[in-house]
């Protein structure tokens, strides 16, 4: 036990974060199939939607970025469902809980890794479905800025749900009608982005209110998801 | 100050006094509404501009006026939850959830009708109040089905107190980029309900009376449901053994 203890303390908080970032990956590299899906999930519905609006060219470049912004919105609530899930399952998630480091950086761990496996391939390929939606190329640069700043956000907003619905059985539904309308803002902010570089004004400013929105949603979504889960755990 | 706070906590003691207040509470409402719904919607003079139609605004803007202190009422009620564990927050904010849904639905709905007349449209995107209305209405539902999805009642109120608190955050930062949002699409907002319209104030007292009467019936509804929810929790107590026995 006091040995223990005594390795427990040599851990600085830094190299709990990165370990539990380390593992987070490394379990999401295992199962791949957690991360392939949503990335599926949103080049599909993304291929959708010019089969069921309208295959013309012109339309399909106004509302290409919207598309592009709806359907990331979508996978990355689908991929959330596995953010905490497994560990809730396998009991690791207690450890978490009971490590002595602040759980708030633990949570900014887990969900950093489910951003680098979720959100940023899904940034990637968005250049190459906004070419096949017809975005204009002006607006190639602020759309992967926008998607940059804003799947984070949605990561670190989501995981707030996921955390609060953890002990549920069946949550899909519950996880989409909770969080889908708190990522209103990072949606108009995404859009308007876009739209301000097609019209040729400068899009700083909108990316600039993402980055405040980014910068408030890592200080305090992650104090509100560790909340939920000592909530859910316990 | 503290005594009275950790009484009001319990259940019994909210029970008893609501019990006494809400004869008051009910006459009251039943008076306000009355002469607001009356004056308001039978003998207002109409507007120079819209005509009668402005009668529906006495019930929409006192309905959309008393919807808005939901999210804030149940915040709070949260914070009580979460730092007191006063089981009486949890019963209100359990309760407020679906009497706001309710409050911003008929919002939306009142607001829809008599944009269907003025506007000439039944819902405009370009309005930030109707879009941040249907947002929270959204919001509230998400609470509610968090809590029918929770089955144990301490973790259902933990857990609600919290999305209620970050509900109210995210209510604001809704409204502020809807509006945002609005003001850069450069779409004026059809119509403007500032106070110096030349309608007098008339429209004004009555439109007051029926906020006044709508804020009674949300504290009349809200004292009755949660009185509900206090027998049902609390069935196994003595007292409220007795009571159904004395009933």
């Amino acid at each position: 036990m006091t040995i223990e203890q005594s390795t427990i303390k040599q851990t600085t908080m830094a190299a709990a974060f990165i370990a539990t970032l380390k593992r987070d990956l490394l379990i999401s590299f295992k199962k791949k199939n957690d991360v392939v899906n949503p990335f599926m999930f949103f080049v599909i519905v993304v291929s959708l939607f010019p089969i069921g609006i309208s295959p013309d060219s012109d339309r399909l470049s106004e509302i290409a970025a919207g598309v592009i912004w709806i359907s990331v919105l979508l996978a990355s609530m689908l991929s959330m469902d596995n953010l905490y899930r497994s560990d809730y399952e396998d009991g690791s998630l207690e450890q978490l809980l009971l490590s002595p480091h602040p759980l708030f950086f633990m949570v900014l761990a887990k969900n950093l890794s489910h951003w680098l496996v979720s959100g940023l391939p899904v940034v990637l390929i968005s250049p190459l479905l906004a070419y096949m939606l017809n975005l204009p190329q002006a607006a190639y640069f602020t759309l992967i800025c926008s998607l940059l700043i804003g799947t984070p956000i949605m990561s670190l907003v989501g995981s707030i749900a996921v955390a609060l619905t953890v002990g549920l059985g069946s949550r899909g539904l519950i996880l989409a009608v909770i969080t889908l309308p708190m990522s209103v803002p990072v949606l108009i902010f995404g859009t308007l982005s876009v739209q301000a570089s097609l019209n040729n004004t400068s899009p700083a400013g909108y990316l600039a209110l993402m980055l405040a929105m980014l910068a408030v949603a890592v200080s305090l979504a992650p104090l509100a998801s560790a909340t939920a889960l000592r909530i859910s755990v316990n | 100050m503290w005594l009275w706070f950790s009484k009001l906590g319990s259940p019994k003691w909210f029970y008893e006094l609501s019990g006494r207040w809400l004869p008051w509470l009910i006459a009251a409402m039943t008076i306000f509404i009355t002469v607001g719904v009356i004056w308001g919607l039978l003998y207002l003079p109409p507007d120079y501009q819209q005509g009668y139609t402005s009668r529906i605004l006495i019930v929409h803007v006192a309905v959309a006026g008393t919807s808005l202190a939901f999210f804030p009422l149940m915040a709070v009620a949260g914070v009580i939850t979460m730092v007191w564990r006063m089981k009486l927050a949890d019963m209100v904010a359990k309760m407020a959830a679906p009497i706001g849904a309710w409050f911003s639905f008929l919002t939306l709905a009142t607001g829809s009708i008599w944009g269907s007349i003025s506007w000439g449209t039944w819902w405009e995107w370009t309005d930030a109040r109707l879009v941040t209305m249907l947002f929270q209405l959204f919001l509230l539902l998400g609470v509610i089905s968090l809590r029918s999805a929770l089955e144990d009642q301490d973790k259902a109120a933990k857990a609600c107190a919290l999305l209620s608190i970050v509900g109210l955050i995210n209510v604001v930062v809704i409204k502020y980029s809807v509006e945002w949002w609005n003001v850069l699409h450069q779409v004026a907002s059809p119509v403007s309900l500032s106070a110096d319209s030349p309608n007098g104030p008339q429209f004004w007292i009555a439109i007051a009376i029926m906020i006044v009467a709508m804020y009674l019936f949300l504290s009349v509804s809200l004292i009755l449901a949660t009185r509900n929810e206090i027998l049902q929790r609390e069935r196994r107590s003595q007292w409220v053994q007795d009571l159904v026995r004395q009933s």
